[in-house]
């Protein structure tokens, strides 16, 4: 087993390990389990970086060097680092933890899917004609950054009902961030999904401009991206025109996600041009 | 602004509306993933009674994203797009212009201590110190006089009003685009051997009208693969002729098509064709041997006369045991037909008995001559996709406006800052308040820094 691919398996614990923190932060109520959190999550997130430059340069090593964004279990990756890099973002920002607890799990369980699903292949190969391009960096990036933005979405709508759902108002719901700063970080967050979406459809429709004949040709994942995207718009204009607030844009957040995660999987079950994920 | 009445004008400048239109869009999009739709449909529409087959494709199922119904909501939500812009823009531009005094009731009251500051200097002198900074940051700084004191007003991101009517512009332009590109673009499949080539009645014979008038020709198609047996490279090299003349010479590989007066081709892909050219060789008992290039239908005499050889088949790989050319030696003693394998060496080697088993496969069949096969050169056909699309700029024009409409609306915010210099027991007091028409934090953010920077200005 190459080194890269063992880092990457010990990063999937890791982000285990800082999910139970993070739970634990929120349910003793000890600063001391916030601070471990963030600790572990950092830590993983930096391994989980050098396994992926380490693999960069083992591609290089085999001749066939290319950056590691290539097939899908490579994308799964990609997906739990844009996540937690996304979470910690976050955290540096508004100092709200509590998101960790549903979001590092979706990293977790990204990892943990790339490592043990079978027929899963975690070989470096080379490209295939149609991924040799230069705009395969930039489409992986802004599209991964955009789902991570979603996913941030869906954990601040998830912590917002869960406060709607509770019946007691103390304990470890109190600790919970209020729903008024809920409402502000699921806005922000969708908003930055949604101009990193945007980008992630550009990028992708210039490449396609150069190696499909077409902007444009309505491939299943192609389609589903764009449904996403209204999904996020309909999302935008409910709030800034409509007034939509609270428990609506929170259910709006889980119904996004569920899109996104149909356009990056769900697709793969339709026949398509993007075959190189399944 | 005059505002046209009616029943209509309400209807479509109503954001329920184009809720509901975007849903519609997005639900008929993913019908359009579901059902099979164009070349795909054909296996279902034969499975299906002819009755219902028919029906479907009178509701253009199998072609949703070129249906009435969906270039109707396309036409509709633009529509909705202009006149839900129209109805709001008086509205962002009272907004954004909006004077700055008299002051918002109550901007001063129930600020934060760290917003106010209290100086040294008069309430004169705090004004002369205190313009010029806040005109270093904002450019222009709006006075008032008041009974209470000076009151000086700067602002920024006055532009974030706007970028939601860039937006609505970019998809209009984006429409605008596609329209464009199917009313006078043309798209054409061509498949060409090596060696062929494709004239404007074949390139036309796609969608769309655009008719290139030259010809392509084919000079040459490599496939490279990788060790694992994946493919590494498509490439077709192309010549473009006009009146029988080379004008225009290059290779055109996936990623990287080729454009010829504002024809792109693509290469799409591509087939072996049966024939190509076989290097064979025959030798006679222990004498010297002789080399032959031959095709399909090439006739050869063997030495002394008597017999007569013909090329029946050239096989790039015959039944997985690689190249093979098949051939008939007719002679006094009849005729001889049989397999010549590149590879026969090596798989005798695994069947020892395969000869006597099977002696189709014998190259010495036709006594006392051994044969043997070199190597074949295939022929390829190449499939390209050429493509002449006039609404690509226009769509990538309306990208960017896009990309900067969001960001303008999303995350730029107007930012007006109100500082009040009024005498209190002769000295100057400042108070720095704020309101911005987004992003409460990100202005009380930036409150937080001006007051730092004036602080400084007072000291000095």
């Amino acid at each position: 087993m190459m080194i890269h691919t063992t880092i990457l398996s010990w990063v999937t614990f890791v982000f285990f390990a800082a999910f139970v923190f993070y739970l634990f932060r929120l349910l003793f109520n000890r600063a001391f389990w916030g601070s471990l959190a963030t600790a572990t999550a950092w830590a993983g997130l930096a391994a989980q970086t050098v396994a992926l430059l380490l693999r960069w340069k083992a591609s290089y090593e085999l001749g066939i060097g290319h950056i590691p964004l290539s097939n899908l279990y490579e994308s799964m990756i990609f997906f739990a680092w844009s996540i937690v890099f996304i979470q910690l973002a976050l955290e540096r920002l508004t100092a709200v933890r509590t998101i960790g607890v549903f979001v590092v799990p979706v990293a977790f369980l990204m990892m943990a899917y790339a490592s043990i699903a079978p027929g899963m292949n975690d070989r470096i190969e080379p490209l295939i004609p149609a991924l040799q391009s230069n705009w395969l960096t930039g489409h992986v990036v802004t599209c991964f950054m955009g789902y991570a933005g979603f996913t941030m979405a869906f954990g601040c709508g998830l912590i917002f009902l869960l406060r709607d759902f509770a019946t007691k108002t103390d304990g470890w719901i109190s600790r919970l961030p209020s729903s008024a700063n809920l409402d502000r970080l699921m806005h922000q967050t969708s908003t930055l999904g949604f101009i990193f979406l945007t980008l992630g459809i550009m990028t992708g429709s210039v490449w396609a401009h150069y190696a499909w004949g077409s902007y444009w040709s309505w491939d299943p994942k192609e389609t589903w991206s764009l449904v996403t995207w209204i999904i996020y718009a309909i999302m935008l204009h409910a709030r800034f025109v409509r007034g939509w607030q609270g428990k609506r844009m929170a259910l709006m957040t889980v119904f996004g996600f569920a899109s996104v995660l149909f356009t990056y999987f769900g697709v793969n079950y339709l026949p398509g041009l993007h075959s190189y994920l399944r | 602004m005059p505002k046209p009445a009616g029943k209509l004008w309400s209807l479509f400048s109503s954001v329920k509306l184009t809720i509901v239109l975007l849903t519609l869009i997005a639900l008929l999009s993913v019908a359009g993933t579901i059902i099979p739709q164009q070349e795909e449909a054909e296996d279902l529409i034969h499975r299906l009674s002819p009755g219902v087959a028919g029906l479907f494709e009178s509701l253009q199922l199998f072609d949703l994203y070129h249906a009435r119904l969906f270039y109707g909501l396309i036409g509709l939500l633009s529509l909705n797009l202009v006149v839900c812009s129209l109805n709001r823009f008086p509205l962002s531009r009272r907004q954004a212009f909006a004077p700055p005094f008299p002051a918002p009731a109550g901007l001063f009251t129930g600020l934060p201590p760290d917003h106010i500051l209290a100086t040294g200097q008069s309430q004169a002198e705090a004004t002369r110190m205190l313009e010029p900074c806040l005109k270093q940051k904002f450019r222009s700084v709006r006075k008032n006089e008041t009974a209470e004191g000076t009151i000086l007003s700067v602002q920024r991101g006055r532009c974030s009003h706007f970028g939601v009517y860039l937006v609505h512009a970019s998809i209009l332009i984006i429409i605008a685009g596609s329209i464009i590109g199917s009313l006078f673009g043309f798209n054409a499949y061509v498949t060409l051997k090596e060696g062929e080539s494709a004239g404007d009645a074949l390139l036309s014979g796609g969608k769309g009208t655009g008719r290139p008038n030259f010809t392509v020709r084919c000079d040459k198609f490599t496939a490279e693969f990788y060790e694992n047996g994946f493919p590494k490279t498509y490439r077709t090299d192309l010549s473009f002729l006009r009146n029988g003349r080379v004008i225009y010479q290059g290779p055109v590989l996936v990623n990287h098509p080729i454009t010829f007066e504002n024809t792109r081709f693509y290469q799409s892909s591509y087939n072996q064709s049966r024939g190509g050219t076989a290097y064979i060789s025959y030798a006679r008992g222990g004498a010297a041997g002789k080399a032959l290039k031959v095709r399909e239908g090439s006739v050869f005499t063997l030495p002394e006369g008597k017999a007569r050889a013909t090329v029946l088949r050239v096989e790039e790989n015959l039944m997985e045991m690689g190249p093979a050319v098949k051939i008939a030696i007719a002679s006094s003693r009849g005729t001889a037909t049989f397999w010549l394998l590149q590879y026969i060496e090596e798989i005798k080697r695994e069947n020892p008995d395969l000869l006597s088993r099977v002696p189709l496969l014998n190259p010495a069949l036709f006594q006392p001559y051994r044969f043997t096969l070199e190597r074949i050169e295939p022929i390829f056909s190449t499939g390209l996709q050429a493509v002449y699309d006039p609404g690509t700029p226009v769509v990538a024009a309306g990208a960017l406006v896009m990309i900067i409409g969001l960001l303008t609306a999303l995350w730029l915010s107007h930012q007006r800052f109100w500082v009040s210099i009024s005498p209190a027991d002769g000295r100057a007091l400042v108070r720095v308040a704020g309101r911005s028409n987004r992003n409460k934090a990100a202005l009380d953010r930036a409150i937080d820094r001006l007051c730092i920077s004036l602080r400084e200005t007072m000291k000095r």
